[in-house]
């Protein structure tokens, strides 16, 4: 993948030689002090270039760090450390206590009094007198609902373009779903519109000009894994 | 009727979230919520001071939701929110004072968990009584950058700091672990 390279090590200009090979130990103590002058060096190469390398993902090839066996040593330290680290993390967490049901809880509570109900639209009130509406955020939580019931389906966003406010005006509806990996996309985005169309029409009097379908994501499913 | 989210990608419930479903929002939390919270110990070396950072970034999470363009990486969204957050806390905590003299627990309540103790690898203990002996400010810098993945910018802004001396606390940080961590190679 990574092309030949047209440098050697005997190519590379010529600098002071790295006095400590990284396995010398903790003796080097060649760290400096200032704050200002980051330029810390294990091997030829600075350990901020060989982590630029690592998140770089060892792309494209520098074969003054991979030619180089203090380089190349400091490089697979930093990179084991690395792995390390996300462990440490994890077992951090694994090590918490479980969180309170009462936390979660809490936060869910202060959610609900933020919910996004987005615009009014239009309902006919059996009674002249009176407006009725249903909100955007409910309608997209009906076109949710009906596309989750088709199985292997996840609905990921629900659009509604258009002016909804006002009563009869044209509007697009898009959906994007999420589907089982191994599903018949053809079959389930099918199966999710006509759902999600029947919910449209059932609950709303909004007139749908366009109701798009987009299989956006494939998921794992371990339930679906039959279909 | 409620289909179960949990096969779901964090791209998809972070989506749903923003659209406003509260169901979806739950899931993501409680998916990285061990990850948030073991992230605002690291960076509050409080446990009760983690919990109340978590909560208010969740509660922000909720909010900034609908404007995060790449749902995708939420996960490392939530997490810088959740350092802001912890930064906010021990700058409110401690007014006047330079956060670095916390004291971060290397150790971290090891001691007493036996099935941590148990689950920890020599080198897993090795890194983090290396960790213990860094300087408070390298410390804190590290774990944005390894545990969050946080920018290097996002770090200089939470810290008061620039990019260039964030990455030579780090090039110093990374240099004194792995030279501690010599034995473990």
């Amino acid at each position: 993948m990574s092309d030949p390279t047209p440098f050697s090590p005997a190519a590379r200009p010529p600098g002071p030689v790295p006095p400590s090979d990284p396995e010398a130990g903790p003796e080097t103590g060649r760290v400096p002090d200032s704050e200002s002058e980051p330029e810390t060096e294990v091997g030829g190469v600075s350990t901020e270039r060989l982590t630029d390398y690592l998140d770089s993902g060892r792309e494209p090839y520098d074969p003054l760090i991979e030619d180089d066996p203090a380089s190349l040593a400091q490089l697979v330290a930093l990179q084991r450390l690395r792995a390390l680290s996300a462990d440490l993390v994890e077992s951090d967490a694994a090590a918490a206590p479980a969180p309170d049901p009462s936390w979660i809880a809490g936060v869910m509570d202060r959610v609900r009094t933020e919910s996004r109900t987005g615009r009014d639209i239009p309902l006919t009130s059996p009674d002249a007198r009176s407006t009725l509406h249903i909100t955007e955020g409910a309608v997209r939580s009906l076109v949710r609902e009906a596309g989750d019931s088709v199985p292997g389906v996840v609905v990921v966003s629900c659009g509604l373009a258009g002016d909804v406010g006002v009563d009869g005006a044209p509007i697009r509806v898009d959906v994007a779903l999420s589907v089982v990996y191994g599903a018949d996309l053809r079959r389930v985005a099918d199966l999710a519109r006509e759902a999600v169309a029947e919910a449209l029409s059932r609950h709303t009097e909004l007139v749908v000009e366009a109701l798009d379908v987009t299989v956006r994501d494939v998921h794992l499913g371990a339930r679906e894994a039959g279909l | 009727m409620s289909t179960d989210l949990s096969d779901a990608s964090d791209g998809t419930l972070a989506s749903r979230a923003a659209e406003g479903d509260e169901r979806a929002f739950e899931v993501l939390l409680r998916r990285h919520l061990g990850l948030m919270t073991a992230y605002a110990t690291r960076l509050t070396s409080s446990r009760a001071d983690a919990s109340d950072a978590v909560q208010e970034a969740s509660i922000t999470i909720w909010r900034e939701l609908p404007g995060l363009q790449t749902p995708d990486a939420v996960r490392g969204w939530m997490m810088t929110i959740v350092s802001r957050k912890s930064f906010d806390l021990i700058r409110r905590r401690r007014p006047a004072s330079d956060v670095d003299d916390l004291e971060v627990p290397s150790t971290d309540g090891a001691h007493d968990d036996p099935e941590r103790r148990a689950q920890s690898s020599d080198a897993m203990v090795a890194l983090r009584e290396a960790l213990g002996r860094l300087p408070a400010g390298q410390r804190r810098v590290w774990t944005m950058r390894e545990v969050g993945g946080e920018s290097y910018a996002d770090i200089a802004e939470k810290t008061g700091s620039t990019v260039t001396a964030v990455r030579g606390q780090l090039a110093r940080a990374r240099e004194s672990l792995t030279r501690e961590m010599e034995a473990w190679r």
